[in-house]
């Protein structure tokens, strides 16, 4: 029985025992000096587990009396938490080690919340989706203000927590309410007593909280407030973690709170999650427009992102679904392409954010500079790159869901938001010269995600590497 | 008699304070620190309420959860401390609004 | 008697909590704050979850409280600064804190449960056995997995705080046990032979 149980978390289990044991291993002998082979080595662990995890069998196995399951849904959400947690962990050992930040607690800190956003996932019982989550975010508080030196690095930790805590303290007595009034908390039993129609007061104010805790997990708007200063302050590494993996696991828990425990309520919550939407595509695009540090527009850029996700999930579809995973994945490549470029933006050596500073850059890097136009137009949605084809799903799913009006505002705000990327654009190819200009990249790793990820953005423009196909599946398994 | 609604109406009131107090002290980071140990400590009234008066004889479920709840408010309260003295040491105040390195 | 127990731990729950967040003092919120953990802990005893109440003394008053007043009393803030932007923050707390308590008391008017809740209850409380023990027969059994995640958070909390404030300060004297232990009088000490009037 516990064997059973045991298997369902290996990945899960080996990940926390390989952190364990580097850990204990790297105190002993080279502390620091071994940080620059465990981030190696902690990537390797995340590509082979992901890879095991891809591999491994199909349909759904329930564990521990029904605290997690292992379906297709939590295997595509981890493939992809993994995937993109290695990709950034890889990225940032340069970066990292050149300023004196790489500490071998790092690489660790990353394996233990990838560990929580494993557990997020694959959560059916809203005590584990607590544990994972608090698992995760912990060691996120730390990475945040993981340069201790700088007051910007240490103030944007400390508002991240306090913001966090507060959203974890809303989705806990959300939680507690669900459970008063249902008498469980498994995603079954909640699931048996929130049909439509008897969804009780207390049972709706305990919904409304719970969506505000998660709302704030994915910085929707109008939890948005901490996202523009964490992206700002922490180091640019943790930046480009925070707007991939955890955002993946946030969403993809959400879908699973709303379909698992919620499914027979979906009208009750589908509106407060098309207005989530709504406002999050809206402020996204508006108040990037008059950003001028590249980090902050990323964030409000996220934000929109996560609006036009929250929309697949607002439809309340199975293609819903669908196309919010199809939405999420293309979401974390272009972002990997885009940070590595980003944290590749260093003069004389020391990293830069000012969208001003790429002046004529095409005239100097022009292979960097056409990788990064092709991100940037694929971030904005212009067709044919794959980008595209992420937002024509929501939208697709949005419209059949009933939900036209909000696929028209999506359409509208994706034109407003192209202004902001079509800006860095110009800038580059026809901004102003700078005196100083930026250092020729020197980093082989940064130059090489950069140009994978947007040779990605054309080639996936043929079939999108067939991610339909395991994203239905996964959909599929979570709305049976 | 002392009924559920009782316990739930201290709970309710314990955790507006919390919340009350996140808007209050927007400045002073270790009373934010604190409105949020009170906000989960009505998470738990709230949470053994329901474990021992919802129906019947009660369920244990939510005592075990608060059990969780307990061991994760020590932890992030652990987090959140560290990451105040860090803080205070590039800073020499806990003020998070005054300095604004960042705006926001 | 109940009855008067339950409005004695309610008011010092609500009373230490509001004088948490208004007091001028830190250390008197911190005190706040423990008659708040101190007075629910009651309440919790009258729910009949002794288990609980026992381990919220122990770990919030003993630990989690402490911790605070070590803190505060460490970092030397001048406090009364920080208070003078209190009330101009005044309006909008209120105003959302009353909103939000209208809403509550909205919902729980009286609180009324699924009629599938009674059937749902994974736990029922068992009448034969205490507390503790009924605890301790779910919590390492079907439970086990949540434990060994809060294991996990205890140790993400102890990396963090060591990650984020450790120094190794140089310019200090440490004590190396070991070093000490391994001296040797032959290695410590070298011994010259001086001949008489020559020095060294």
């Amino acid at each position: 029985m516990i064997s059973a149980d045991l298997n369902l978390i290996l990945p899960e289990i080996l990940l926390s025992v390989y952190a364990m044991g580097a850990l204990v291993g790297a105190v002993y002998t080279g502390k620091d000096n071994l940080a620059g082979t465990l981030v190696w080595t902690t990537s390797a662990v995340f590509v082979a587990l992901a890879v095991w995890i891809a591999s491994s069998g199909t349909g759904a196995q329930s564990g521990f009396g029904g605290l997690l399951v292992n379906d297709g849904f939590a295997r595509f959400a981890k493939v992809v938490i993994l995937g993109s947690a290695a990709a950034v962990l890889l990225m940032s050992e340069g970066y990292m080690q050149r300023r004196g930040l790489l500490r071998f607690e790092f690489p660790l800190l990353i394996a233990l919340s990838a560990v929580g956003m494993m557990i997020m996932v694959s959560a059916t019982n809203l005590m584990t989706l607590y544990m994972g989550l608090e698992l995760q975010s912990l060691a996120l508080y730390v990475v945040a203000s993981l340069r201790r030196d700088s007051a910007k690095s240490t103030e944007a930790g400390m508002k991240y927590f306090v913001l966090g805590a507060l959203s974890s303290g809303l989705l806990l007595y959300g939680a507690s309410l669900i459970y008063g009034y249902t008498g469980t908390t498994a995603f079954d039993g909640i699931i048996a007593a929130a049909k439509h129609g008897e969804v009780g007061l207390g049972l709706l104010l305990g919904l409304v909280l719970l969506i505000s805790g998660l709302a704030f997990k994915v910085s929707a708007v109008p939890f948005h407030m901490w996202t523009p200063d964490v992206y700002e302050g922490s180091p640019t590494p943790v930046t480009a973690f925070f707007a991939t993996a955890p955002k993946v696991a946030a969403m993809a828990m959400f879908a699973r709170v709303m379909f698992d425990a919620f499914g027979q309520a979906v009208s009750d919550w589908s509106q407060v999650v098309a207005l989530l939407s709504l406002l999050s595509m809206f402020l996204g695009a508006i108040a990037a427009i008059g950003q001028r540090d590249i980090k902050r527009l990323m964030a409000y850029s996220s934000i929109a992102h996560m609006g036009y996700a929250l929309m697949g999930l607002a439809s309340g579809t199975e293609l819903g679904v669908q196309a919010m995973l199809i939405y999420m994945a293309i979401y974390v490549t272009m972002n990997v392409g885009t940070f590595a470029f980003i944290l590749s933006m260093e003069r004389d050596g020391q990293p830069v954010t000012d969208i001003d500073s790429l002046g004529m850059y095409s005239t100097r890097e022009p292979a960097k500079a056409l990788a990064m136009l092709v991100l940037l137009f694929s971030l904005a949605g212009v067709p044919p790159l794959v980008g595209f084809f992420g937002k024509f799903y929501v939208l697709r799913a949005a419209y059949e869901g009933g939900l036209a009006w909000l696929a028209v505002a999506g359409v509208i705000a994706s034109v407003i938001g192209a202004f902001y990327y079509l800006r860095i654009v110009f800038f580059m190819y026809f901004g102003e010269e700078k005196d100083e200009v930026l250092d020729k990249g020197k980093s082989p790793v940064l130059t090489g995600f950069l140009l994978v990820s947007a040779f990605l953005m054309v080639a996936g423009v043929v079939n999108l590497f067939g991610i339909e196909a395991p994203a239905a599946a996964a959909a599929a398994s979570l709305l049976q | 008699m002392i009924g559920l609604e009782h316990y739930l109406t201290v709970a309710a009131v314990l955790f507006v304070i919390g919340i009350f107090g996140l808007f209050l002290n927007r400045k002073n980071v270790i009373i934010l620190l604190m409105s949020i140990e009170l906000m989960l400590l009505a998470v738990n009234i709230n949470l053994v309420a329901f474990s021992s008066g919802v129906v019947g004889h009660g369920d244990l479920t939510g005592q075990v959860f608060t059990l969780f709840v307990l061991t994760v408010a020590a932890a992030e309260a652990a987090i959140g401390l560290a990451i105040l003295v860090c803080f205070f040491r590039n800073r020499g105040t806990i003020a998070v609004e005054d300095v604004n390195v960042m705006k926001g | 008697m109940t009855v008067f127990a339950f409005y004695l731990f309610a008011i010092g729950v609500i009373a230490g909590g509001l004088f948490t967040v208004i007091s001028r003092n830190p250390v008197h919120s911190v005190l706040w704050l423990i008659l708040a953990f101190i007075s629910s802990s009651g309440l919790f005893v009258l729910l009949g979850a002794e288990f609980v109440a026992m381990l919220l003394i122990i770990v919030y008053v003993g630990a989690v409280a402490v911790l605070f007043l070590f803190v505060v009393m460490m970092l030397d803030v001048d406090f009364a600064e920080l208070k003078a932007g209190m009330a101009q923050h005044m309006p909008l707390a209120l105003l959302i804190g009353l909103v939000l308590l209208m809403q509550l008391a909205f919902a729980f008017g009286a609180w009324d449960a699924s009629h599938m809740a009674s059937d749902q209850l994974v736990n029922p409380i068992p009448g034969d056995i205490q507390n503790t023990a009924a605890l301790g027969l779910i919590l390492y059994d079907q439970y086990f997995l949540l434990f060994q995640l809060a294991g996990l958070i205890l140790l993400v909390a102890m990396i963090g705080a060591i990650v984020l404030t450790l120094r190794h300060r140089q310019d200090i004297k440490r004590q190396d046990i070991l070093a000490q232990m391994y001296r040797d009088p032959a290695e410590a000490m070298e011994l010259k032979d001086i001949k008489p009037g020559q020095g060294l």
